[in-house]
């Protein structure tokens, strides 16, 4: 454990550490574009630099390994005036174009402007052109005069994802970030965080392009359903100040984008492509009303019959669904406690050309919390589901059954968010709400348990399934 | 010839470079004598000894580098010779390339033996076509001969060579832009720690050594240390080739011993200016170190601390002879237009300050200059110094402000009056 002194503080650094990690680890700021604390070191952005108490130079920070008894400063006059000097060559052709730019009110470059530069160019020099909307890839636009070539983009590739999709070209200030011919950018499945730990806006995300001032904006922590490997995501949507009237208000409750929730037990600071389209998943038309053999009927009354249903019924089979949270699949397994055979449902089985599996994130089970549900009914649940002959009621949650399986004349409770055709062929179908709308728990493969909280309210409609599960317990059964 | 000479000892011939002509001259006996009856340990001695200086530019000692390498540590050493010359002014190298590519590889080889390498390198600029043909007929004529490969001589040593052109990049002569080039990645340098004799090739230990430094191996070894330090002066033993061109007389490669005077060298031995031309300044090593005019020049010695005395460095060996009448605005704009072309790109300061630099100058020169034009140049110069991941955000520096701090009255001049003071002659002027 040496000790070094910043700022004349003493701090007690770990072996093999850096300057950088250990000033950070310890409260003292020192500003980065380059160094990212996942990927290696770059040492070429050149703002982080600091002053040996003593020399009269300054010397990268990211770099620069802990010793017994350093002094460094990184707040001198010296060290202020080349960080000055740094966001100068920085900004030389930079386009500063915030207006129009995607990243502002979270990019790096406009912070460090404001807290080390602060005046205008002293250059009177043309900016040099670049391109600009150039096609990195189907998700992806590049705007070159904005990339300050701190090459986080094409360490990603290289070291995160390994598909070594990207590289720079050329040379001096007419470097490009380009992406290699061979290995495009649209076969890695991790692409998109090359955008989030772009530090300007040059990395560009082609479904959010121009859609919201990210100040709008408000994120709310939530998890990506898109595997059991739960990764921690927030879910960027509209801040109620600035709801939208005279606009579409859909835009209101509709998801901007999806970016990751730093969590170290999950996923670190990344997540899939996958994770960032969420929208896709819980956008579908979804089914907002309750029905009865395909006649409209009011959510109560659906309620009503489906608990008859129940307490008619001889041999009942639950389908649960493993997009349940653990607090419904508690309901759930508290309101039948047992009474009847309980299977897992895989709601979501791997797309075609989807990645099933790596050793990065990807998990080949494409359901959030089958392992939460396998811990409230049992290994044996897993199986695939066995209908006893005289089963007479089957009640299916959520998506991925065909009713086609189920055993014919059996009477059907159905528990669906989305509209599909299936609805109408059940003779109870109750609507429920997403992910998005209620607040709760999964549990991964690993056995971490993490928490999504509600972005949008959910109709008056549409029940939660919680709620659902309630209305059946037991004594409401049998006082029905 | 100016001093003692210790690498141009034969009369160039048409065969000289030959392993006929350099067996007949004595070659490869230092390496039969170093494989049978020296070890490593008494070589490194030797070459420390000597008090070799690097001759690449910096004038690093030789045997402090190698004796960072540990020797039986269980891992594979490398060595490489920087054969990427590309210093503008600097063609020194070369000659030892078309001229005695054998006495660099009995060097490399014997310098190999003294660092454990299996696996040795030369890293030549791809602009070199007939040095590239010469070193790689020798290494062929060498293999042949039984001076590489397994077991030379019979004995425990073993050492393959690689030739790897380059693909002509000015970084790629840096020592770890070089070896990046040589892994096979873009050639951008790389941060230190850690040293390259510490982490370098494939992230194994590795000594990149300047052609001319290797090639004085097989002399020290032959001659012993002492010898050595006959030549030269006590604190700059041996000699430095010197590639002078400009507008001198006798230009070319000229092997020159440290202490020797300048003006001897200057007027007797290169023939003084071109007819009717007087001496202006000259670039001693190479553009990327200071120019030092006329009358600065006159009382130095050739060696590197005369020249650290005058505010500059001996560099590279790289010597320009400029005449009176030369405008050193329009000297500058070609200097700042190469350093431009050449930046990497990979760290900030050089990749924008380069560029920024040229736009500058070049506005001057269209007649556009504003008089803080000159100060912006300084503080941009000053800015990059000590910032960058190579030498080259310095070296870019010091060519600018070593021409400022001299010659600024001819950027005022252009400045205020929109046209060069002399007429944009990169030529001199002819007196009569």
């Amino acid at each position: 454990m040496p000790e070094i002194f910043i700022n004349g503080q003493p701090v007690q650094a770990e072996a093999g550490q850096t300057v950088m990690q250990a000033a950070l680890a310890n409260g003292f700021y020192i500003p980065y574009f380059c160094w990212h604390p996942e990927l290696s070191i770059a040492g070429n952005c050149r703002i982080c630099t600091v002053q040996v108490e003593g020399r009269s130079w300054v010397e990268i920070s990211c770099n620069m390994p802990v010793t017994e008894g350093l002094h460094v400063l990184t707040d001198s006059d010296l060290v202020r005036e080349h960080r000055k000097a740094t966001m100068q060559f920085i900004t030389l052709n930079h386009p500063v174009d915030c207006g129009i730019c995607d990243k502002a009110g979270e990019c790096t470059l406009q912070d460090y402007h404001f807290a080390y530069n602060g005046s205008a160019s002293v250059s009177r020099e043309p900016k040099v052109h670049a391109t600009k909307f150039h096609d990195l890839s189907e998700r992806i636009l590049l705007d070159n005069e904005r990339c300050i070539l701190c090459s986080r983009c094409v360490r990603f590739t290289r070291e995160i994802s390994k598909s070594n999709a990207l590289g720079i070209k050329n040379r001096g200030d007419v470097s490009l970030v380009r992406a290699a011919d061979d290995s495009p950018l649209d076969a890695d499945p991790y692409s998109d965080n090359v955008i989030d730990i772009c530090p300007v806006g040059a990395l560009l995300s082609k479904p959010f392009l121009h859609k919201a001032r990210v100040w709008y904006l408000k994120p709310t922590p939530s998890i990506c359903p898109g595997c059991e490997r739960g990764c921690s995501v927030n879910i960027w949507h509209r801040k109620a100040e600035w709801h939208l009237r005279a606009l579409d208000p859909a835009q209101n409750t509709s998801i901007a984008r999806v970016t990751p929730l730093e969590n170290p037990a999950v996923n670190g600071p990344w997540i899939c492509n996958k994770g960032r389209d969420l929208a896709q998943v819980f956008e579908r038309p979804r089914a907002d009303r309750a029905m009865q053999k395909g006649k409209p009927v009011e959510l109560a009354s659906a309620l009503l019959a489906a608990r008859n249903l129940i307490g008619e019924a001889k041999r009942v089979v639950i389908l649960v669904s493993s997009w349940g949270s653990n607090e419904e699949l508690a309901a759930c397994r508290d309101a039948l406690n047992g009474r009847f055979a309980t299977f897992i449902k895989r709601d979501h089985a791997p797309l075609p050309g989807e990645r099933i599996e790596d050793d990065l994130l990807i998990r080949p089970d494409k359901n959030p919390n089958t392992a939460g549900a396998r811990a409230l009914f049992g290994e044996a649940s897993l199986r695939e589901p066995a209908f006893e002959p005289d089963t007479d009621l089957v009640l299916v949650w959520g998506e991925g059954c065909n009713f086609a399986t189920l055993p014919a004349g059996a009477k059907i409770i159905f528990l669906n968010s989305y509209l599909q055709p299936e609805n109408g062929h059940a003779d109870v179908f109750i609507p429920v709400s997403v992910q998005t709308e209620r607040a709760g728990t999964y549990t991964n493969f690993a056995g971490v348990v993490s928490a999504f909280e509600p972005c949008f309210p959910k109709q008056p409609t549409v029940a939660n399934a919680q709620d659902v599960f309630a209305a059946f317990t037991q004594d409401a059964v049998a006082r029905s | 010839m100016p001093g003692k000479q210790l690498l141009m000892t034969f009369p160039v011939t048409a065969t000289s470079h030959t392993l006929a002509d350099y067996v007949a001259r004595g070659g490869y006996a230092t390496l039969r004598r170093v494989l049978t009856q020296l070890k490593p340990e008494d070589v490194t001695k030797e070459v420390n000894a000597s008090g070799l200086l690097g001759h690449g530019g910096a004038a690093f000692p030789a045997g402090r580098k190698w004796g960072v390498v540990h020797l039986n540590d269980n891992q594979p050493h490398f060595l490489c010779a920087n054969a990427d010359e590309g210093e503008p002014g600097t063609f020194k190298d070369r000659w030892i390339l078309e001229n005695a590519p054998h006495l660099l590889l009995e060097s490399m080889l014997i310098s190999s033996f003294a660092l454990q390498v299996r696996n040795a390198f030369v890293y030549i600029r791809g602009e070199f076509d007939l040095p590239y043909r010469r070193l790689a007929a020798a290494v062929e004529e060498a293999y042949t001969a039984g001076w590489f490969g397994e077991h030379i001589l019979g004995t425990e040593f073993s050492c393959d060579i690689v030739v790897y052109r380059g693909a002509g990049s000015y970084v790629c002569g840096e020592a770890s832009g070089l070896l990046s080039s040589l892994e096979g990645k873009r050639g951008y340098p790389r941060n230190r720690p850690p040293r390259l004799t510490v982490q370098g090739l494939y992230k194994r230990p590795t000594v990149v050594n300047n052609v001319e430094t290797l090639a004085n191996i097989t002399r020290i070894i032959a001659e012993g240390a002492d010898a050595y330090r006959k030549v030269g002066t006590a604190k700059c033993p041996g000699t430095q080739l010197v590639s002078i061109s400009g507008h001198i007389a006798k230009p070319g490669v000229y092997e020159v011993e440290y202490g020797y005077p300048m003006q001897q060298f200057l007027f007797d031995d290169c023939g003084g200016m071109l007819p009717g031309q007087k001496l202006k300044c000259i670039v001693p090593g190479g553009i990327s170190t200071k120019v030092l005019t006329a009358a600065e020049v006159e009382p130095l010695t050739f060696d590197h601390q005369s020249f650290a005395g005058a505010g500059s460095s001996l560099g590279s060996g790289g010597m320009i002879a400029i005449a009176e009448g030369t405008c050193m605005v329009r000297l500058l704009q070609v200097m700042l237009r190469f350093y431009h072309h050449e930046s990497c790109g990979q760290c900030t300061p050089c990749r924008e300050g380069m560029g920024w630099l040229h736009r500058i100058i070049d506005r001057i020169v269209a007649g556009e200059g504003q008089p803080d034009d000159i100060d912006s140049l300084y503080r941009i110069s000053r800015l990059q110094d000590g910032m960058t991941i190579c030498g080259m955000g310095d070296a870019a520096g010091y060519a600018t402000i070593g021409i400022l701090d001299k010659y600024r009255d001819e950027f005022e001049y252009w400045v205020a009056n929109k046209r060069s003071k002399l007429a944009g002659n990169l030529e001199g002027t002819v007196h009569a």
